[in-house]
């Protein structure tokens, strides 16, 4: 899942500031499960941004309302019924969303409320962790599940470096273990040791362009 | 909304909101033939060991159904008891299928937005599982 936290209130702030009439959008998907821009975490918003303004006598008219996902039109209907009668719009879903709202109401602004932070699974409530950098070249079948790209401090393809402590840490920080340790210690165990002294190519990083992807089963419903 | 959830529901405000999808009400509600094909379309159905609960149709009928035969009067625990099904049964993918024609997901995102609008949704730091 995709995971974001709040901007900074004054952020927020400047964000908004000389518009009146403004509507909060939080997105029901990602950002709702990660306690960063649904219902609840608008309504937050919303409460701040008044009370902050109001000790600069500035009143802000600001609605809250929330879609069930930002990054598909086929929930923006309600949207679509009030986005005229708004100076400005707040958007509380991920950058996905947030462009895909600005791209659906071109002369309306719309402001990122949060920091789209990372790909990352749930450790526990309000925990989360990154797992993957979405590279578009999952190596994770040869590293025993682990991926280099997201936990190696400088994303060997090939490591270990040089820079593994003698207990198992990485040298950027005594308390993240090496990447490669971790792979190795768990390709041993699974009798696959031999998958360490593959080569793999360095990465293609010059084809680092918007990506987009059309499943192979829908390719003729979008290609002709 | 933190206020609304101690507020009693506003039956007009939700009557307003069905009064305006009525017509694709109705249609789901008349020509629902209750065939379940649209059960093997959903991955939850099918995890679910073909749990009705599960089923899309069950799904709208049982909530935004409901909700439309009670004309929207309905009070806070109807809200709270549907939420389970437009929410914790429904991943809104998109991908249940009706040889009909009847938008299954476009029914349970409009309960899902009056649910909201009375201030009833899934607590995700209250340990409320999302599937």
């Amino acid at each position: 899942m995709i995971i974001a936290e709040r901007k900074p209130l004054e952020e927020i702030k400047d964000m908004v500031k000389g518009y009146k009439k403004v509507l909060n959008v939080g997105c029901g998907g990602c950002t709702s499960i990660c306690l960063a821009g649904g219902q609840k975490e608008v309504n937050t918003l919303n409460a701040d941004l008044k009370k902050d303004l109001s000790s600069e006598n500035i009143v802000l008219d600001i609605d809250a309302f929330v879609i069930e996902r930002q990054c598909n039109y086929d929930f923006f209907e309600a949207l679509d019924e009030m986005i005229a009668n708004y100076d400005a719009v707040i958007s509380m879903a991920c950058g996905v969303g947030v462009q895909f709202v600005a791209e659906r109401y071109p002369e309306t602004p719309v402001f990122p409320a949060l920091n789209t932070v990372f790909c990352g699974a749930d450790r526990d409530i309000g925990w989360f962790e990154e797992s993957c950098r979405t590279c578009g070249e999952c190596v994770l079948a040869e590293t025993a599940g682990i991926c280099p790209v997201t936990r190696c401090a400088k994303g060997l393809f090939n490591g270990p470096c040089g820079g593994t402590r003698l207990d198992g840490t990485c040298e950027v920080d005594k308390d993240t273990p090496c990447a490669w340790y971790e792979i190795h210690k768990r390709l041993q165990a699974q009798g696959r040791l031999e998958n360490i002294i593959k080569i793999k190519p360095p990465r293609q990083w010059e084809n680092q362009t918007r990506r987009s992807l059309v499943q192979e089963d829908y390719k003729q419903r979008y290609i002709s | 909304m933190a206020d609304q959830e101690k507020k009693p529901v506003d039956t007009a405000a939700i009557a307003g909101m069905l009064k305006k999808k009525e017509p694709e009400m109705k249609r789901i509600l008349n020509y629902c033939v209750h065939c379940s094909i649209c059960a093997e379309s959903c991955f939850l159905y099918m995890a679910h060991n073909g749990d009705p609960q599960y089923m899309p149709s069950f799904k709208v009928i049982n909530s935004l159904g409901k909700l439309y035969k009670k004309k929207g009067n309905v009070d806070r625990e109807f809200l709270e008891g549907i939420k389970g099904l437009v929410w914790g049964n429904c991943a809104l993918c998109h991908r249940c299928y009706c040889p009909i024609g009847i938008d299954i997901p476009r029914m349970i995102d409009f309960t899902r937005s009056i649910c909201r609008s009375e201030g009833v949704y899934p607590e995700q730091d209250g340990g409320e599982s999302w599937l």
